[in-house]
């Protein structure tokens, strides 16, 4: 009997096990990927600087999305993978990628059934309409991705709703969006965070303080704006979610503390002495040569990135109303001199599509020459001299606004710098109320593989916005507005590459921007993190879900 | 004729200076901080005809010829050019200034410049607003005098810095406008205003302490019994009497006001980039401690000398103008090594 007993109790402990294991989702081993390191720990992060927004409808920047990206999950998402493979549209909260149908201008989409949100309450179709519609009430900077659903646009005039474009059914999960016109990037911009589900009783307004809750393997629990935020598992991703969507990972790490250290020197000797596992951004330029030659391989790793760093000039307000004033300024900035600024995380360039994404074509309209921008300047006789210069105080983007003031000063500008505060920079220059926007620094990583991502959001004058405005130049040319509105209708391909290639010449030609460069970012991590196991997608930056201690 | 009848003959301010020219110490001081004054009032020469360049000019792509051999003024991978001293006739004699190639010695003498001109300005409008409240107060006492004691009590209760700096940072962007007074984001002004506001209950106590002790002397009273009006008192009779007592604190709040715009600046709600001051190099100099120590530390030992300067002439200048000061204070200090206790022979703290 005492043997039995003893049989009986191995069996009910190794049940209870299975259950505890389980339960743990996913239904991997202990140790994950083949990569030897372990699942649990919490995750010690840090960030130089707090995102625009934790709120999937509002943040556009990087560091939002990478932020959330294992948080809120679309009806169709990006593939957990680096590089090129990274930027494969795959399902999410969709059963399938979308049918296409009426010409390319029916979307239609299958909930996948029994998904629940991190608090409990059923994800339904009309969750995804109500996002939307949050989106464009708060004036967000990825509704113009969105303008083309039938009503969209008179939505967003009188902001009352529905959108007739968008048809659900909770019962079944359908969900058939309309379109006015085709669109050939629609299936990439279902992907984007701006239009992840959230439920209908969200408020109206920014919730980064108080955290929506989550559809992913990750729930933020916390969030301090400014200071930081932290993460927890879901716990109905164990029970759901994650079985539901078994191609998405259930991540390693337990949980993550997010802390905002502002001095990039304190980041890179708190990764080195382990005090934090992992900076979201890159060690700074003044130490980035000695990071990458002390840890290249084991604790850091290069990221190549789909970038475009610039400086947007005001097309609306003198001086830069003048096109031959803004191509006076290309001519004067070198991107010579800003490679070495960002200490080689920058290949300079001077046009819109980076290397990389389809229809770049190099080519070099404004070669480097002071003497002729003067001239330039000098001939075009601008009525005001006297310009604002924007740059945010995170290194060396500061430094690159500090020397392109000096480059407008040496050609006979009056200028003044302003160095905001990098986690409400886009936010204050992207506010039109804000007095005196003539110039400054911004970038941009690609949302998605697809050129319009370039074009769209950045000039095209339906995307000049009251707020979060991602238009900076204010650019509105209605023949450029027509060409980027008929390629966006049209699937890609290489006539349409082509036309992309002649669209970015034509826009340098009106020169809105003064462009730079394409931007290096990198991966630290402490010596407790498994490095390979490290994701770092061309759309969402770092997948939380990825990392794992050794 | 005596020793007392010379010194009665000389007059109070030529004794002063006699007490001053006595104090080897003070003297070398000051002639230190004459020379930093020189040094940073020299900057326009030294950059049009040493460096030939200007403190804001980037110099990222350009070479420098040192021995024959070109070297960059910032390399391909960042790294800023080191002290050259007169390898290449003087032109970047303290390396470039980081990854914008700036000639780090036209900075740091153009940055003495905003620096000194910050901390003169914030102190005169110190003592002037000290000098002012501290008369109304004293002479007036009752209400006016709570009114003004209790603000001045708030302010001195604040977290002086942090408030700066939020102020500061604040007024950085969007600049300052009250009616007709307009200020532009990177306007010294800011940082002279915010040093000043919150440097004022420091010099403007002691001076209502002082005008509460004076308006009781029979000097006073006789000026009202010849019929003098409360603004013919305040600044015919008692300011005169309080001269030493604001020379002392002029000085000594210049000295302070140039590590508090140090501090400002150094945390980013101070001078604006890309004006320099010292403050600021050191803040800029920090990030490249470890490739060029000398762009924090040279700013920062320019900070030290001048304030170790300052002080020690206020010093002087405190007992060459108060003697029975110096008295009381030595008295003090001979009376703690007598007993070997810390205190003064009353009891209390010891007020030069």
């Amino acid at each position: 009997m005492k043997k039995l007993g003893t049989v009986i109790a191995v069996l009910v402990l190794a049940a209870v096990a299975a259950i505890g294991l389980a339960a743990c989702g996913g239904g991997d081993d202990e140790t994950s990927g083949g990569s030897g390191g372990k699942k649990g720990g919490i995750l010690n992060g840090t960030y130089a600087s707090f995102p625009d927004y934790i709120d999937p409808a509002l943040s556009y920047t990087a560091e939002g999305w990478s932020a959330m990206a294992d948080t809120y999950i679309p009806l169709l998402t990006y593939k957990h993978a680096n590089g090129e493979e990274g930027s494969e549209v795959i399902p999410g909260l969709a059963k399938d990628l979308p049918e296409i149908s009426n010409g390319g201008k029916t979307y239609t989409l299958f909930l996948r059934p029994g998904l629940k949100y991190s608090d409990g309450t059923p994800v339904k179709a009309s969750d995804f309409r109500f996002a939307v519609e949050r989106m464009i009430k708060l004036n967000s900077g990825g509704s113009p991705f969105y303008m083309t659903i039938v009503g969209a646009e008179k939505f967003a005039e009188t902001k009352q709703g529905p959108i007739p474009g968008i048809k659900t059914d909770d019962k079944t999960g359908e969900i058939v969006i309309n379109l006015e016109n085709p669109r050939g990037t629609f299936t990439n911009e279902l992907g984007l965070m701006f239009v992840a589900p959230v439920p209908q009783d969200t408020p109206i307004e920014d919730q980064s303080a108080s955290p929506i809750p989550a559809t992913g393997p990750y729930m933020i629990t916390k969030s301090q704006p400014g200071q930081g935020w932290e993460y927890e598992r879901n716990p109905q991703w164990a029970k759901a979610n994650g079985k539901a969507m078994p191609h998405l990972p259930d991540g390693n790490v337990d949980g993550a503390k997010i802390t905002i250290i502002r001095n990039e020197q304190s980041q890179v000797d708190d990764v080195e002495t382990g005090k934090f596992e992992w900076m979201q951004n890159p060690p700074p330029a003044s130490r980035y040569a000695q990071v990458k030659e002390d840890f290249e391989g084991s604790q850091f790793r290069e990221e190549p990135t789909i970038s475009t760093y610039f400086f947007w000039m005001n097309t609306t307000e003198p001086p830069f109303d003048d096109v031959k004033v803004r191509q006076a300024v290309n001519h004067a900035v070198d991107p010579r001199a800003l490679e070495r600024i960002y200490a080689g995380q920058l290949e300079g360039g001077q046009q819109i599509l980076p290397p990389g994404m389809p229809g770049h074509e190099e080519f070099e309209l404004y070669p480097h020459d002071m003497a002729k921008a003067k001239e330039m300047l000098k001939e075009a006789d601008p009525s005001d001299l006297d310009i604002t210069v924007w740059t945010d105080a995170e290194s060396p983007n500061n430094e690159a606004g500090e020397y392109y003031e000096g480059v407008l000063d040496e050609m006979g500008f009056n200028t003044t710098l302003k160095v905001l505060n990098a986690d409400n920079y886009f936010t204050v220059i992207g506010n039109q109320s804000t007095p005196n926007l003539d110039t400054g620094f911004a970038n941009w990583f690609q949302d998605y593989p697809h050129p319009n991502d370039f074009f769209q959001p950045l000039l095209a004058g339906e995307s000049i916005l009251p707020t979060n405005n991602g238009n900076f130049a204010n650019f509105d040319d209605p023949a450029v507005n027509k060409k980027m509105a008929e390629l966006a209708e049209e699937q890609l391909g290489p006539e349409e590459e082509e036309a992309y290639a002649e669209l970015d010449k034509e826009v340098m030609e009106q020169a809105p921007w003064a462009p730079y460069g394409h931007r290096t970012l990198s991966t630290f991590v402490s010596d407790e993190i498994n490095l390979d196991s490290v994701i770092f997608n061309p759309t969402f930056g770092h997948y939380l879900s990825s990392f794992e201690f050794k | 004729m005596s020793k007392e009848e010379a010194s009665a003959e000389r007059g109070p301010w030529s004794l002063a200076l006699r007490r001053f020219l006595r104090n080897r110490l003070a003297v070398a001081f000051l002639g230190l901080f004459v020379l930093i004054v020189l040094f940073v009032l020299a900057a326009p020469l030294w950059a049009e005809h040493v460096a030939e360049t200007g403190p804001n000019k980037s110099h990222t792509v350009d070479q420098v010829t040192v021995d024959g051999e070109k070297l960059d003024v910032v390399s391909v991978e960042g790294k800023p050019l080191g002290p050259q001293w007169f390898a290449a006739d003087g032109k970047f004699f303290l390396g470039a200034d980081g990854r914008l190639g700036r000639d780090e010695m036209v900075r740091l003498m153009y940055g003495g410049r905003t620096s000194l001109l910050v901390a003169l300005s914030a102190a005169a409008l110190t003592t002037l607003l000290a000098i002012v409240l501290g008369l109304l107060s004293g002479y007036f006492r009752g209400w006016v005098d709570t009114v003004i004691a209790r603000s001045l009590d708030v302010l001195w209760s604040l977290p002086v810095f942090l408030i700066g700096i939020g102020i500061g940072i604040a007024l950085a962007i969007g600049g300052l406008k009250i009616g007709p007074l307009e200020l532009a984001g990177g306007s010294l002004w800011i940082p002279i205003g915010i040093i000043s506001i919150f440097s004022t209950p420091y010099v403007a106590r002691p001076i209502r302490g002082a005008v509460l002790a004076l308006r009781e002397k029979e000097f006073v009273e006789a000026a009202v019994a010849q019929g003098a009006g409360p603004m013919r008192v305040m600044f015919g009779e008692i300011l005169p009497n309080l001269a030493s007592t604001i020379i002392v604190f002029f000085t000594l709040t210049i000295a302070n006001a140039m590590i508090f715009e140090a501090g400002l600046s150094f945390l980013g709600a101070g001078v604006q980039p890309p004006n320099s001051s010292w403050g600021l190099m050191i803040s800029t100099g920090v990030e490249l401690l470890r490739v060029q120590p000398l762009l924090a530390i040279a700013p920062g030992v320019m900070i030290m000398l001048t304030v170790l300067s300052l002080n020690i002439v206020g010093d002087g200048l405190r007992d060459a103008l108060d003697p029975r000061g110096k008295a009381r204070l030595d008295a003090a200090l001979e009376f703690e090594t007598q007993v070997g206790v810390s205190g003064s022979p009353q009891g209390g703290a010891v007020v030069p």
